[in-house]
């Protein structure tokens, strides 16, 4: 076979994985199992990490879901870099020698099948890049995947006949309104005027889509690929790199508990109380943004912690979607519903029935936070002792 | 004496999604044909960033799209926004169709035919399924270093380097504030959090002054047009368009949605059975997948 | 460090003025602006006059800008003014047309908004043939003096070299503090103005005020209208627009606080004021919230488009200009195709999204000024080193009962700035006391200057003419002796039995009282008005809504802060300011404990907080943007 296996490029900065990779490889795993059960074929799951000092996570990536891992070490790979990983990842990939020594591969092996990359500030350019030196195609925010037959007739890819096509990846994006599904697919031209292949089917993956598996006993090979590369490659010099900290991942979080003015009529207990709340539920704390221009007079620690731009939520601060918003003393003014009107499971706390975040709830609890937080709270902690 | 930098940029044309602008037809699909089409909102702070070099470097800038005739609008509200000195549109039937590698090609060979050209700059993405992914592979098929999510850059003319800021943010992990430099010639796609920095009076006076007269020329924007057939810019028909797209859309369908809308539940506190069902609820969701 | 020889800071209507004046007179001069657009953040009543004095020369707008008459996008000409003396649904209407158009040339209504962006656009011309211009976005943070080096230093910018400086930085000018030049003005010496800028057809304000094409009217209102507070409401016709509003002193307020929003809501309440500002307004019934949610903002969608060409329309067929230019441009065949479009977007609505069409008004835009009363703000001094006030930051405004004027004396004080400031480079002496005391002659020349100090009785004498349908016995005893000897004695005369009694101040304070601005008026309109009935009831808009649609750019850092939490003056905030950014926190229920505490999200930089805060204008682009102002 000329074209074997899915490669997936796991992403990391300085030795400290992305979710995405992980969940591109549960989601390979998923699907090159599903493939090789359809076809009767044994093709695998590659993980590429390059870096430096990235020993550990190839482990990590077999655990994740990778049946072999292709790594490369090197001090000039330490950061991601799109023009010399592009050349390494091409190169890698296309070397037969180096992929057989991983997993069996046919002896006219070219290049891969299928391609994974995350569709993130470090996947959705390389992708690009590697694709362009591969010439083939590339779907990119994808969200769901599955092999498939296809049978098609099209002006420019069967010269208007019917022909079929095997193995063919559907790779689902969701256009921008948000309501409408598109099925990309990667296809050969079989056009006899045009005729070309077009390998690996690749694209990039939306992060937080797709549920990474963790499994510690998998096993797998690992092993180095020696990177050639020149002056030529290494033009772009990394001057300054800065990680930008004190940042609160709202985005990420999937339970987020926000708290508004409500809390006035004692900050600091209440604060206290919020605090145990989310930390039982393992949430991040957000606030609406009256409470950003710190209109309490409260401790200076409180102040910093909480008090904060980067906790709002909001038209002026983030526009979040958790599994589960919790919003404490809020009233619900539009500029805060707007960032967290995608939540997927919303509870209010309010003593104000007429209060508008009444609406945007799937359960409305009224009355004042220092009432019903201690009975919510302690009912959770009953129902977590009991479960385990 | 410095030599003249010169910039390419590439925008697109794109259905103006505002309030009161964007149609919608019965199904929930995009009503083309009543929605207007404007230059994009990323081509627009690509072309803006393009704007910045006009103002500090005296750079010559051209713009470039691929589209139907009319996409010429987006090249001239792109006049509008950077003082271009030349528009370039590629318009040919053998262009439609065409997925990002086919455009990357078209684009390509429409740059190269610019002449010497030290710097391109592209948008983050298109708001209408486009990809972010044309930039790099520009970049690649160009032979030019390539730089994504620039939010700050300047020119050194003399030692012809670009040197810039990029924000990387990695979900689930952190952000990443990287100040890079390469050797130009050089690709950028620009960050929608970019905000050009004009520091000195007289960099604010010279921006207005260019203003205004983008102004003045995109009144007569022809004239700085130049529209190329596939023929012109000597593209092999095979590897643009349809015919050099390796993607084909199969199929377009709705999303189904979860649910609705919300149903508001209200629950008295004071039952425990109540509290009791919100918590166990509020597990069970957070454990769900 | 780049040099400039002039940085003027502010782009109001005295700062571009004086960019126009100095860059005629060769000079490299730069606004430094906050707001972006420039311009953006002034608000007037308001009407723009040019004057013409029989003794004295004044600089006109017109001789400023000289395509004004041609060119300039100002709202009607003012052919009649009137005063109307209000008790509930009483209302006498005096016409003081005759005593506006006193020394005048001509009067415009305007939005400052839009006037400025034209007096920047023709000033930044003339400023660019030496170098100079606009820089809008900034707010300039200090201006230093160091080895004889004068340095103006913004947020946003790297520090600039200037010879001089002209601070048109308006009411809460931060120029006058920076220098010192003089303290925040009492609030003895201020008034504050709300105002809403109400949408009307052309054709709809010429029909309903009987007025020519092109042609305006003041109305200004007294008594019933401001819940005894004293002070006074307007109506200004605008071309499309009602600019509609009510100023009064702020001590007044301040002695019994009461949110400037629901004086404004009871004024447009007035069945006078309700009736000139109705319209046929449409209204969205809410959606089926059953429905999907795609299917919700398709409707949504849907509507919103329809009742913008259903605007368009209505707008394009109620306008002479714009009904002429659509079918010039073969947009429309003729006014019935017209006609007929604007019938069928309006069934479409009624039929097809449950659109219905009620009698209301339209608001665009609700804004709120302090406004320095000139006979007690006045700067004694306007300069201090090299550092000259113009406008309003040199509290400089004619504001004698009805006569109001402001923007004609910024554009006046602007151009005599501009002089000194060349002559000054002349002789390449920027001191104060050659340029400054030069700059203090040249105002106290300017007739305006004697406006603001004193009462013109050739001027009272044509109001009390107006008047004379009044029966005096309505007056206090002072003012129908005044009225009496206005009728019969010569103006000198009078003049000199005033002088005689009273000085300045006393006069003031005896024509500035309670019974002058509201019993008196009421009484007037209880005796001999004419009853004006409702047509509809008006349903202003919350001043939540109204805050929502004002365009803040909030900025992350607070630029006011707040002396005393629990003094007198900020507690009366709760109430006085206009976008309800105080408020009054409970901090322990028991003990009774509150404090004020401030939310900048809704600021529109009035200032009426200013004296017991530490305030500043946001930094550049950031705060208030106003649209018509």
């Amino acid at each position: 076979m000329k074209y074997e296996h899915l490669f997936v490029f796991f992403e990391h900065d300085d030795g400290n994985p992305a979710n995405v990779s992980f969940e591109m490889l549960g989601e390979a795993r998923r699907l090159m199992d599903e493939f090789n059960r359809k076809y009767s074929r044994n093709e695998k799951v590659i993980a590429i990490i390059l870096g430096h000092n990235i020993k550990s996570l190839c482990e990590r990536a077999i655990h994740a879901g990778a049946d072999a891992v292709i790594y490369a070490d090197h001090p000039e790979l330490r950061y991601p870099r799109i023009m010399v990983d592009t050349k390494i990842i091409c190169s890698l990939v296309r070397d037969r020698q180096t992929v057989a020594k991983v997993v069996e591969t046919s002896e006219d092996y070219v290049k891969p099948r299928y391609m994974f990359f995350g569709a993130d500030a470090i996947g959705r350019h390389l992708s690009a890049t590697v694709l362009a030196e591969l010439e083939s195609g590339l779907a990119s925010d994808v969200n769901k995947l599955l092999v498939d037959d296809v049978t098609i007739t099209h002006e420019h890819k069967t010269k208007g006949k019917q022909e079929k096509y095997e193995k063919i990846l559907f790779m689902y994006r969701p256009d921008f309104s948000g309501f409408l599904w598109t099925q990309i697919l990667c296809l050969d031209n079989k056009n006899p005027e045009i005729a070309r292949e077009y390998s690996p089917q690749a694209c990039s993956i939306i992060p937080g889509v797709f549920q990474p598996i963790i499994d510690s006993s998998r096993k797998g090979k690992i092993v180095e690929y020696e990177p050639t590369f020149s002056g030529k490659d290494l033009k772009i010099r990394i001057v300054k790199r800065e990680i930008i900290k004190s940042e609160v991942p709202l985005e990420d979080s999937r339970i987020v508990v926000a708290f508004g003015r409500g809390i006035k009529d004692s900050p600091e207990s209440n604060i206290k109380l919020i605090e145990q709340f989310a930390n039982t539920l393992d949430a991040e704390i957000a606030i609406s943004l009256p409470l950003s221009k710190q209109p309490y007079s409260i401790s200076q620690s409180l102040k910093s912690t909480y008090f904060i731009p980067a906790r709002v939520v909001g038209t002026s601060g983030k526009k979040i979607k958790p599994k589960v918003y919790v919003a404490i003393g809020i009233s619900g003014a539009t500029q805060h519903i707007v960032g967290m009107k995608d939540s997927e499971f919303v509870v209010s706390i309010n003593p104000d029935p007429d209060a508008p975040i009444k609406d945007e709830s799937d359960i409305y609890i009224q009355g004042r936070m220092e009432d019903v937080l201690p009975l919510l709270l302690d009912s959770i902690k009953k129902i977590k002792e009991g479960g385990n | 004496m410095q030599s003249t930098i010169n910039v390419a940029v590439m925008v697109k044309l794109e259905p103006d999604l505002s309030e009161g602008n964007v149609s919608y037809n019965p199904d929930g699909t995009l009503n083309r044909s009543q929605t207007r089409s404007i230059l994009g909102p990323h081509s627009a702070i690509a072309t803006r960033a393009s704007f910045y070099s006009k103002v500090l470097y005296d750079a010559n800038i051209k713009v470039c799209t691929m589209g139907p005739p009319m996409a010429d609008i987006a090249l001239r509200q792109a006049l509008e926004i950077c003082n271009a000195d030349e528009l370039h549109l590629y318009s040919d039937r053998a262009f439609a169709g065409a997925d990002t590698l086919a455009t990357a090609e078209t684009i390509k060979a429409g740059i190269r035919k610019m002449g010497s050209i030290d710097l391109v700059i592209g948008g983050h993405r298109a708001v209408d399924g486009e990809t972010g992914q044309t930039g790099p592979q520009v970049a690649w098929k160009l032979g030019f270093n390539f730089l994504g999510n620039v939010i700050d850059y300047s020119i050194d003319s003399a030692n012809r380097i670009i040197h810039a800021e990029r924000l990387i943010e990695i979900q689930g992990l952190y952000n990443i504030l990287e100040e890079v430099e390469c050797p130009l010639p050089a690709l950028i796609t620009i960050d929608p959090s970019y905000r050009e920095r004009y520091n000195t009076v007289s960099q604010r006076l010279k921006y207005i002054k260019l203003q205004k007269e983008a102004m003045k020329k995109a009144e007569n924007y022809k004239q700085y047009l130049k529209v190329w057939s596939a023929k012109e810019l000597g593209v092999d028909t095979r590897s643009v368009g349809l015919p050099g797209s390796p993607t084909i859309v199969y199929k377009v369908e709705k999303v189904p949605r979860a649910k609705a809308s919300r149903q508001t539940r209200i629950i008295d506190v004071s039952k425990d059975s109540e509290l009791k069902e919100l918590g166990m609820r509020l597990l069970e969701i957070l454990n769900s997948k | 460090m780049e040099k400039y020889d002039v940085a003027i800071i502010g782009g109001g209507s005295a700062g571009l003025a004086a960019l126009m004046e100095l860059s005629k007179l060769g000079l490299q001069a730069v606004v430094l602006e906050g707001a972006k657009p420039v311009g953006s953040k002034s608000v007037t009543g308001g009407i723009l006059y040019s004057k013409n004095y029989r003794n004295a020369k004044v600089y006109n707008v017109e001789e400023v800008y000289k395509n004004f008459l041609d060119d300039a996008p100002v709202e009607r000409r003012i052919t009649g003014y009137y005063l109307n003396a209000v008790s509930e649904n009483k209302v006498y209407t005096v016409d003081l047309t005759d005593a506006h158009n006193y020394q005048t040339n001509f009067a415009y209504s305007v939005l400052m908004v839009r006037m400025n962006k034209w007096f920047a656009a023709q000033a930044e011309e003339e400023a660019q043939k030496n170098g100079g211009g606009i820089v809008s976005g900034v707010h300039v943070s200090d201006i230093v003096w160091e080895n004889s080096k004068t340095i103006v230093q913004t947020d946003e910018l790297e520090p600039i070299q200037v010879n001089a400086v002209v601070a048109a930085d308006g009411v809460n000018s931060e120029a006058a503090l920076m220098t010192g030049a003089r303290k925040k003005f009492d609030v003895e010496a201020l008034y504050q103005g709300v105002k809403s800028v109400i949408r009307l057809p052309e054709d709809i304000i010429d029909e309903r005020y009987g007025l020519k094409e092109g042609e305006g009217v003041a109305h200004l209102f007294a008594g019933d209208i401001s819940r005894g507070h004293n002070g006074g409401g307007f109506i200004y016709t605008n071309k499309e627009t009602l600019s509609v509003g009510l100023v009064y002193h702020l001590d007044s307020l301040i002695k019994s606080p009461i949110e400037p929003y629901t004086l404004l809501d009871s004024f447009l309440t007035i069945p006078q004021v309700s009736n000139y500002i109705k319209d046929e307004v449409p209204f969205v019934k809410e959606f089926d919230r059953d429905l999907p949610k795609e299917e919700q903002l398709r409707m949504k969608f849907g509507i919103s488009k329809l009742l913008k060409s259903w605007e368009e329309l209505r707008y394009t067929y109620y306008s002479k200009t714009a009904r002429r230019k659509a079918i010039e441009s073969r947009l429309y065949k003729s006014e019935e195709e017209l006609r007929h479009r604007l019938d069928e977007t309006r069934k479409e609505l009624e039929e097809k999204f449950r659109v219905s069409f009620v009698t209301n008004y339209v608001e665009l835009e609700y804004s709120a000024k302090l406004v320095p009363d000139g006979k007690r703000a006045l700067m004694d001094k306007p300069y201090k080193n090299n550092v000259l006030f113009v406008g309003d930051a040199a509290g400089r405004g004619v504001f004698v009962g009805t006569r109001i004027e402001g923007i004609n004396i910024g554009i006046d004080d602007a151009a005599r700035a501009a002089r000194a400031i060349a002559r000054a480079k002349e002789h390449n002496d920027y001191s104060e006391e050659y340029m400054g005391r030069y700059y203090g002659e040249l105002i106290n020349e300017s007739p305006y200057t004697d406006d603001i100090r004193k009462i013109d009785f050739e001027y009272l004498k044509i109001f009390v003419n107006a008047c004379k349908e009044i029966p005096t016995e309505s007056l206090n005893l002072f003012l129908r002796l005044g009225f009496m000897l206005l009728q019969k004695a010569t103006v000198q005369d009078f003049a000199r039995a005033i002088t005689k009694m009273l000085d300045q101040r006393t006069l003031l304070a005896l024509i500035e009282t309670n019974e002058a601005y509201v019993k008196i008026p009421m009484e007037v309109a209880e005796k001999i008005g004419r009853t004006v009935n409702p047509d509809y009831k008006i349903k202003p808009p919350s001043i939540d809504e109204r805050i929502a649609k004002i365009r803040i750019n909030d900025d992350p850092e607070p630029h006011i802060k707040i002396l005393d939490p629990n003094s007198r003056f900020i507690k009366s905030m709760v109430q006085l300011c206009p976008t309800k950014c105080y408020i009054m926190e409970i901090l322990d229920k028991e003990r009774f404990k509150s404090e004020v505490v401030l939310q900048h999200e809704g600021c529109i930089e009035c200032g009426t907080c200013s004296k017991e805060t530490d305030w500043k204008h946001p930094k550049g682009e950031k705060g208030v943007t106003y649209e018509y102002g």
